[in-house]
């Protein structure tokens, strides 16, 4: 009896939340794991905030931000929604994001303990018009059984990009004997400059691309000898599987179980933790410039034309506080961006065993990934002209002179 | 008997019926196809208002790279296909065009990939052409030959015109099976008789008879050239939206949806209307000249 007293006067007491006078959207990119996630956190911030609902909306990356523009132009923007740092000044220097800087002042120390290198990205003349919601560095993985088979010693971080280049040689194999490779050395997207062709032109001494200029820097002498060092290995050692080839397996290399090494950010911990194989990670290899990785953040903005930006502003602000930061810090999808959190117990002790910490420590020698008017045409423009050279269609320094050519285009068109 | 006509309120029904089907094309086609060229006269992000450009998104096209390399693709495409389309599909129809047993089947197997989805056959498509465990290559490797990069650089175009004839075959053949069958049998008998040849039959009987087929099979054919799209996503894709071998149509959605270059993606949209409405009517000259003789 007392159980169903119990009941019925939480029932009562939970009511209210259903007839809240305020709905708010929050949209983002991601898998239904993460709704999944972020239903958790909007739950307990209208537990927390009551009178205020907010309604969760996920799509896949490529429809996101379709989606995003078609509402935007219909006058029905999300409240709340999640942004790439490299994206953010597409949409800000377009003047349909919400300054949060009036907020922020209002709220002594909000800034406190936020890792610097991720806020810098939404920093503006005028103020912050977002903020980062979580961040990703990007590690080497390797797949220990496939070591294991070949007898090969484990990646180390005294590692340079040769060792790896050697390495990856010797696990590219013919396993059944039939003529053809099935088991390739390493694996990585080479069409975005963040999972693995930033980190190495940065490694080999040269740099990607200056935007107040409208320079595309990547075939400078030392960022050739990066693309040339990664085209050897794909075309000259065929250690990595062409797009082609691929293909007949998936789209991720790592994940397929086809290749030994892999490169990739925090994001693919959560696919990666119940593979069959045994797996784990290891810093990025030093070049002869030292050693380099990326940093990205995904951050939270808020749309000019929110019709609740003060409840739009309070979840933002619940989301980026330390309890929304521990709750999304289990998800285990990305970094959270306060250190307090990201060096705490709900970060470092996810359910999938490896070095969490190894992700937060490449922040020593990360570069953040360039953010400018223009990022993901510019992204194309060089990421097509970069698809030649690694299907074996263009030498590296004619890949690479198109690629500026067309990436300097989209930079003087969005001067 | 009573006249077909509708009389006096009829004519409002008439009217009130037909309103459905004329607002949609009205606002959905043919509204758009106007607001399409408004906006190619403007530069817009989809997220400020639209701001008058002149005719400065024309004036670009020529020096903008990859808008260059998409049309270029997408002639070539439709050079390779359209003549490919026709021609095939016309030499089935008159292959299946005669008495045999099975005939019925035959006809379902060519007509089968029509009504079949594009992504999921596409997708067997790349299985046929997969590198290394493909069909294709498999082949070559019995015979001892080497195996080819079907979707590569080089050959990523004629394999797509393959995909996309094969895709279109069976359409086509209908069309021309009905053209076929409408030609009064006493034609052919006539002829005979006068001892025409099988190729003097197909010369002044069956080809002038099938003009209006021909006619609007290649007008059609051309249309769906310039608009292929689902066959070269799924065998081309690559990052971002993008192919490997990109067409106009590629090119319209990433300035539109993804690259905030709306007024830019709408001059290219206009670019292409402008080539079909052009092949149309030389089209329809050809055929006004042919009927002429």
């Amino acid at each position: 009896m007392k159980l169903l007293y119990g009941t019925v006067l939480s029932l009562l007491l939970s009511a209210p939340a259903s007839w809240a006078d305020t709905e708010i959207t929050y949209q983002f990119w991601g898998s239904p794991q993460e709704v999944e996630a972020w239903n958790a956190v909007a739950r307990s911030f209208e537990a927390e905030h009551p009178g205020i609902k907010v309604n969760v909306e996920a799509s896949d990356w490529d429809s996101y931000w379709e989606k995003l523009k078609v509402k935007m132009a219909g006058g029905t923007p999300p409240d709340v929604f999640a942004m790439d740092a490299p994206l953010y000044k597409d949409w800000q220097s377009r003047g349909v994001l919400l300054n949060l800087q009036p907020y922020i002042d209002k709220e002594k120390g909000i800034l406190d303990g936020v890792y610097p290198i991720t806020l810098k990205a939404y920093e503006t003349p005028e103020g912050y018009f977002g903020l980062p919601r979580d961040f990703q560095t990007i590690v080497l993985h390797y797949n220990k059984d496939m070591f294991d088979a070949a007898g090969v010693a484990y990646p180390t971080d005294s590692w340079t990009w040769d060792d790896l280049r050697a390495t990856a040689a010797k696990l590219t194999l013919d396993k059944n004997g039939d003529g053809k490779t099935d088991q390739w050395g390493f694996w990585a997207e080479a069409y975005d400059m963040e999972p693995l062709w930033g980190a190495l032109v940065w490694a080999f001494g040269g740099d990607v691309v200056d935007p107040p200029a409208g320079k595309t820097l990547i075939s400078s002498p030392e960022a050739t000898a990066a693309f040339q060092f990664l085209s050897d290995m794909w075309l000259t050692d065929k250690s990595l599987p062409t797009q082609l080839q691929l293909q007949q397996y998936g789209t991720d290399g790592f994940y397929a179980g086809i290749a030994a090494m892999g490169v990739s950010g925090h994001w693919t911990v959560p696919d990666y933790s119940p593979l069959a194989f045994k797996w784990d990670i290891a810093p990025m290899p030093k070049g002869p410039a030292g050693r380099a990785t990326s940093v990205n953040s995904a951050g939270f903005v808020i749309a000019k034309g929110s019709k609740h930006p003060d409840e739009a502003w309070a979840f933002a602000k619940y989301a980026f506080g330390e309890k929304g930061q521990t709750e999304l810090a289990k998800i285990g999808l990305a970094i959270p961006v306060r250190q307090a959190i990201a060096e705490g117990p709900a970060y470092l002790q996810q359910t999938t065993k490896i070095d969490h910490s190894l992700f937060v420590k490449a922040l020593d020698y990360a570069k953040p990934k360039p953010v400018f008017k223009g990022y993901e045409e510019w992204s194309s423009a060089v990421g097509d002209a970069l698809t030649m050279i690694w299907s074996g269609e263009m030498e590296v320094a004619d890949g690479l002179a198109e690629a500026v050519a067309n990436g300097d285009d989209v930079l003087a068109r969005n001067k | 008997m009573g006249s077909l006509r509708p009389m006096g309120s009829e004519r409002w029904w008439v009217l009130a019926f037909l309103l459905p089907t004329l607002a949609g094309l009205l606002l959905a086609s043919f509204g758009s196809i106007l607001a399409t060229l408004a906006l190619s006269f403007t530069d817009w992000d989809l997220l400020t208002s639209p701001v008058s450009a002149g005719l400065s998104n024309y004036a670009d096209l020529p020096s903008d790279r990859l808008f260059m390399k998409a049309l270029w693709n997408t002639l070539a495409f439709a050079a390779l296909y359209v003549p490919m389309t026709v021609v095939l599909s016309m030499l089935i129809a008159m292959g299946l065009n005669r008495p045999i047993a099975g005939i019925g089947w035959f006809r379902v197997m060519f007509f089968l990939p029509a009504v079949c989805s594009p992504t999921a056959t596409g997708l067997l498509w790349q299985w046929i052409y997969a590198p290394d465990s493909g069909v294709l290559n498999a082949g070559l490797s019995l015979v001892g030959a080497d195996s080819v990069n079907w979707l590569g650089p080089r050959m990523a175009l004629y394999s797509v015109v393959i995909v996309n004839v094969w895709g279109a075959i069976g359409s086509g053949m209908i069309i021309f099976l009905a053209g076929l069958q409408a030609i009064p049998k006493e034609f052919y008998e006539v002829t005979r008789l006068d001892g025409a040849t099988a190729w003097q039959r197909l010369r002044f009987v069956t080809l002038p008879a099938l003009a209006p087929s021909i006619f609007f099979q290649s007008v059609l054919t051309t249309i769906n050239a310039f608009q292929a799209f689902d066959y070269i996503f799924v065998l081309t894709r690559s990052g971002n939206g993008n192919s490997t071998m990109p067409t106009l149509v590629f090119s319209i959605y990433r300035n539109g949806f993804r690259f905030f270059r709306m007024g830019d993606a709408a001059a290219q949209a206009i670019v292409l209307t402008a080539m079909i409405l052009l092949l149309t009517l030389i089209y329809f000259r050809i055929e006004k000249k042919w009927g002429e003789q």
